[in-house]
Parts: C-alpha cells; structure tokens; sequence
C-alpha cells in the first residue's frame, strides 16, 4: 500500500471514531437529562402524594393501657368557669401558686383560678398598639355571634343554644342515600355550601368524647347513657378559618375578634348541619368544644395532624382553623380515613410555638406519654396519659389568657405552617413533605430569616387596622 | 394581581427562550451558556414572582429576601452565560470576516 493511500485510509476513519465519541457523549448527555427529568417528575409525584397525607387505617397516634376519656370536669376552661369545681379542688389552686412562686419569687402575685376568669376580656385599656378600645371593641364583637348561638353560654358549655340536644325539626321520614360513599359527599357538599373549608366524617370513637360531661351553668355532671338523647354512632367534623392578619397581631386583642369570628362560623355550619341531618330524618346535635375534644376527631377524620402547640395542624391553613363537630346516629356513610402530613416530624424539629409561648407551657422535648412538667397529682390533674403526643401546661396557657386579658394565639401565629394561601408557601410545603429532619430545622430558620411568624409585633396591628382599605 | 404576575412572567419567559432559541441556531451555541442564561432568566422570573406573592400578603421582608437570595443568583448566572454568548458571537463574526 502506498503512503498516500495510507493516509486516504486514516482520513477516511478519523471521522468515523469522532461520530462514534460525539454520539456516545449525546447518548450520555441526553441518558442525564432524561435521568434529571425523571427524578424531578418522581420527586414531584412524591410530594404531592404525601401532601395529600398518607392514609391509616388505625389512629395515628399511639396509645396505652393508661389512656382515659377526658373527664369534662378536668378541662381547663370548664375548671376556671365552675365556682363549685374550683371550691371542691383548692389544692388544684395551691398547688399551681406554688410552682409560680418557685418559678419567679420576686414576680408572684396570687392566682385564683374562677376569680380571674371572671375578669376575663373586663380589665382596662391599656397604651399599647393592640390594646385599645378599639381592639377590645372588636373582640369582643367577633365574639358576640358565637355566644349568641350558643345561648350566652361558653364554648365548653354542652345542651345550649345551637347544640341544644333537643331533636327540634327531626322528620320522620329517613332519607336512604344512594350509597355510604355518596353520604359523605352529600354531608360535605352541604357543608361546603354552609362555609366549612374543610369537613371530615369519623367513627364516634368514646375515647375522644368527655366522659362525663359537664354543665357549669347548672353545675352537674351529664351522662352520655343517661341524659344524650341518643347513641351517637358518627362525628362530622367541621373547620373554619381564621383570618391571617387579625391572628399575625397576636397576642393583641385584635386575634381575640378572629377566634370568636370562627368560632361564630363554625357553631354556625355545625347547627345548620344539624338541621340537614335531623331534615334528612337523623337524630343529631351540634357541638362546638363540648361533647368530646376536637383534636383527636379531627385527626380520626383525616383533615390533620397533631402539632407540638397541642393543636390540629392542617394542610394549607396550619393551626389557623376553629373545630366544630356534629354527632349523629348516621351510621350509614363512609368514613374518612387518618392522615398524617409530616408535621410530627417538622414539629420535632421546629418548636417555633414553644419559643414564642409567653408563659412557656409548650413544651421544648418529644412527644411523651404524659406530662414532664410536674409529678404532682395536685398539678397535673388536667393532663391526659397513655398518649404519645406533646404535652404541654395548659394551666399556665390560661393564666396568660388572663394576664393578657384577652386569649394569646403567639402559637397559632408562629407556626411556620400558618401561612396565607399563595403559591410560594404551597411550594415549601411540597419540600417540606420530602425532606427529612435536619432540613425542616433549616426551613425553621428561613421562616425567621423571611420575616414570617413574628409576634407581639406593633406594625401588625397598624397593618391591620389598614386593611379596610381593601374591603 | 397574582394573575397578572404570572401572565407577564409567562411573556418573559416565552421570549427569553425564543431569544435563547434564535442565539443558538445562529451562533451555534453549545449547552452550557444556553443552561446559565436559561437558568439564570428562570432564577429572576422565580424572585420576581415570590416578591409579588410576598408583598400581595403584607411581608415585605420576605420579598426583599426573595429577590435577593432568588434573584442575585439569577442575575450572576444570566450575565455569566450572556458574556459566553457574546465571546460566541464574537468568535463567529470574526470567522466570518476572516
């Protein structure tokens, strides 16, 4: 072979070697962009699902042999209203003034559980943003609808009102729906309809109804056998929300008139619910924080999870919502299962609540069994025992209620879960549901670094009282 | 206004890839200044759609966080792939003269 057809050669499979590298380097090339695609449409898929919630069919949080129904007469607010339960328990008294003295000698005043709570929402303006006659006004406005549905009475206060227990406008005909599945839609379409932004439909479960039941206005006990009017076989679970710049001024007055506006809405949808059901030929009765704790319902219905400030933590909204129940002898419907959203997780690493907690009842530590904070029968007859949950001192929840004259919501509005319904936050929350601990301590600091969960912040209130503009 | 946002948003973006499109088709651009301006364009377009979010819900400070720590980058990278654009560009007209 000559040279010259040896390099005709050469030339002639040079080119051929360099397609071969330049295709296996597009073949690589497109292999990783096919592979990023892919994960970041699994890594998508995934996190949808999960922020839809992972569905159980078992409660989802554990219990033990120890666990008891709450008695209603060891509710916090039920104790505080009750001048029989508080001169029956004045060690209860005692007790509590003696780990205030201890925990700050040089500020202890004396603490009277009923006498204080008959100030409550009473004292004088003060000279703060927040604290005025203006903001007082409005609480106590925002509160004015919900005890009047509730005949004046409180929150707790069972048979009155809206959730009297008497079957007024119950027919006798009972409406047969189409299928278990299709009753709870009906139930829901109505309560979309009567303003509810989310609705879930459990089992009665007796673990989570109060056990007995309490009247403070006529100071008796109430039998669920012996003085309910029927046996309850499902609860409706209902949410509304409160606003989120009313709740940004806490702990000022101005998130006092928020609570009470949900609260207003949701006994609200719960008596109207009430009315369908009975219209429908279903003995039912409407229940705001009476009957049995919202909490745990609201998690058997699937519409959140229990959070470390003790409250339902859902979806979209966080700890910002109101529960109302309504109990029902409906036995025909299909029940919503649990679901869990990775806010046990987030919580563990967050405590965003506890640190914002002007009186530090929430607690800093894992979820326990039963309450660390105190050993003493004395003081901790209101806790509950034999779940695996955040157990925080609600007793020193409601004497800042009292100090503050006015409730709190520094919980509520710290969460880094409360958050209005734009889309950056929904993004978060997406990563949230995927990322594994260490990450939710990050997304905390970000929380603080984005100027989102401040409280006792003045400008909130000027923010809100400019809000009108808007209307 | 949210709506609108994303309206304009959707303008830009459809723009900056028929520009990124028409730069590569004519200087024959390889993927990394393409991934940089894409990205980079992507990165502003994300800041500034947090930024409105943010001040539509009254925290100004979220979105002054959110340009900075969305937009900045996003604005570094933009200008990296725009230079390696314009060294391309360079490098063909003067092919092209010579």
């Amino acid at each position: 072979m000559s040279k010259d057809n040896e390099k005709d050669t050469k030339a002639n499979e040079t080119p051929s070697a360099n397609d071969a590298g330049k295709s296996r380097r597009n073949f690589l090339k497109f292999g990783l962009v096919g592979a990023g695609a892919a994960a970041v449409v699994a890594t998508g898929a995934v996190a949808v699902k999960r922020m839809q919630g992972i569905p159980h069919d078992e409660f989802p949080v554990e219990l033990n042999d120890d666990f008891k129904p709450i008695d209603q007469r060891n509710q916090i607010n039920v104790f505080c209203g009750s001048k029989a339960l508080n001169e029956k328990h004045p060690e209860r008294t005692r007790s509590f003034n003696e780990m205030l003295k201890k925990e700050d000698p040089a500020n202890y005043k004396p603490f009277d559980f009923y006498a204080t709570r008959r100030a409550f929402m009473s004292g004088p303006y003060r000279d703060a943003p927040g604290y005025g006659q203006l903001d007082r006004a409005l609480a106590v406005g925002g509160f004015s609808s919900a005890r009047q549905q509730l005949g004046g009475g409180s929150m707790e206060a069972p048979n009155s009102g809206v959730s009297s227990w008497e079957q007024t406008m119950l027919v006798d005909h009972k409406y047969e729906f189409e299928s278990p599945a299709q009753a709870n839609t009906d139930i829901k379409s109505a309560a979309r309809l009567y303003g509810a932004i989310r609705c879930g439909i459990t089992k009665r479960d007796k673990r989570w109804d109060y056990d007995p039941m309490y009247s403070v206005s006529e100071e008796k006990e109430l039998s669920w056998e012996k003085d309910f009017p029927f046996e309850p076989k499902s609860v409706i679970v209902i949410m509304t929300e409160m606003d989120y710049p009313a709740m940004a001024t806490a702990p000022a007055w101005i998130q006092d008139a928020t609570v009470g506006d949900a609260y207003a809405n949701a006994i609200k949808i719960a008596g109207q619910i009430t009315i369908f059901l009975r219209q429908l030929g279903f003995k039912a009765v409407a229940s705001m924080n009476d009957l049995g704790i919202n909490a745990p319902y609201a998690i058997a219905a699937g519409l959140g999870e229990g959070g470390r400030n003790g409250q339902v933590i859902v979806p979209e909204y966080g700890p910002r919502v109101r529960i109302s129940k309504v109990y029902t002898d409906l036995e025909f419907v299909e029940y919503d299962k649990p679901r869990t959203y990775g806010v046990a997780s987030f919580c563990l690493n967050c405590k965003r609540c506890a640190d914002s907690c002007p009186s530090k009842a929430i607690t800093f530590g894992d979820q326990t069994w039963g309450p660390e904070y105190s050993t003493d029968p004395d003081y901790i007859w209101n806790a509950s025992k034999g779940i695996l949950k955040f157990h925080n001192d609600a007793k020193k929840c409601a004497k800042f209620w009292i100090d503050n004259d006015g409730s709190c919501g520094n919980c509520i509005a710290a969460c880094p879960y409360n958050k209005p319904d734009f889309w950056h936050h929904r993004l978060v929350d997406a990563q949230n549901v995927i990322a594994p601990g260490p990450v939710h301590a990050f997304m905390r600091e970000m929380d603080i670094f984005f100027g989102y969960g401040n409280v006792s912040d003045p400008d909130k209130v000027h923010r809100f009282w400019k809000l009108g503009d808007k209307v | 206004m949210m709506g609108m946002t994303w309206y304009f948003i959707g303008l830009v973006l459809g723009l900056s890839l028929y520009v990124l499109f028409k730069l590569r088709i004519r200087y024959g651009l390889e993927w990394l200044p393409l991934t940089l301006c894409g990205s980079g364009i992507g990165l502003i377009l994300f800041a500034a759609a947090w930024g409105v979010a943010a001040m539509l819900e009254g925290v100004p400070r979220a979105a002054s966080m959110g340009l900075l720590l969305f937009g900045l980058p996003g604005i570094v990278l933009t200008t990296y792939g725009a230079r390696l654009i314009a060294n391309a560009a360079n490098l063909s007209s003067e092919g092209s003269d010579a």
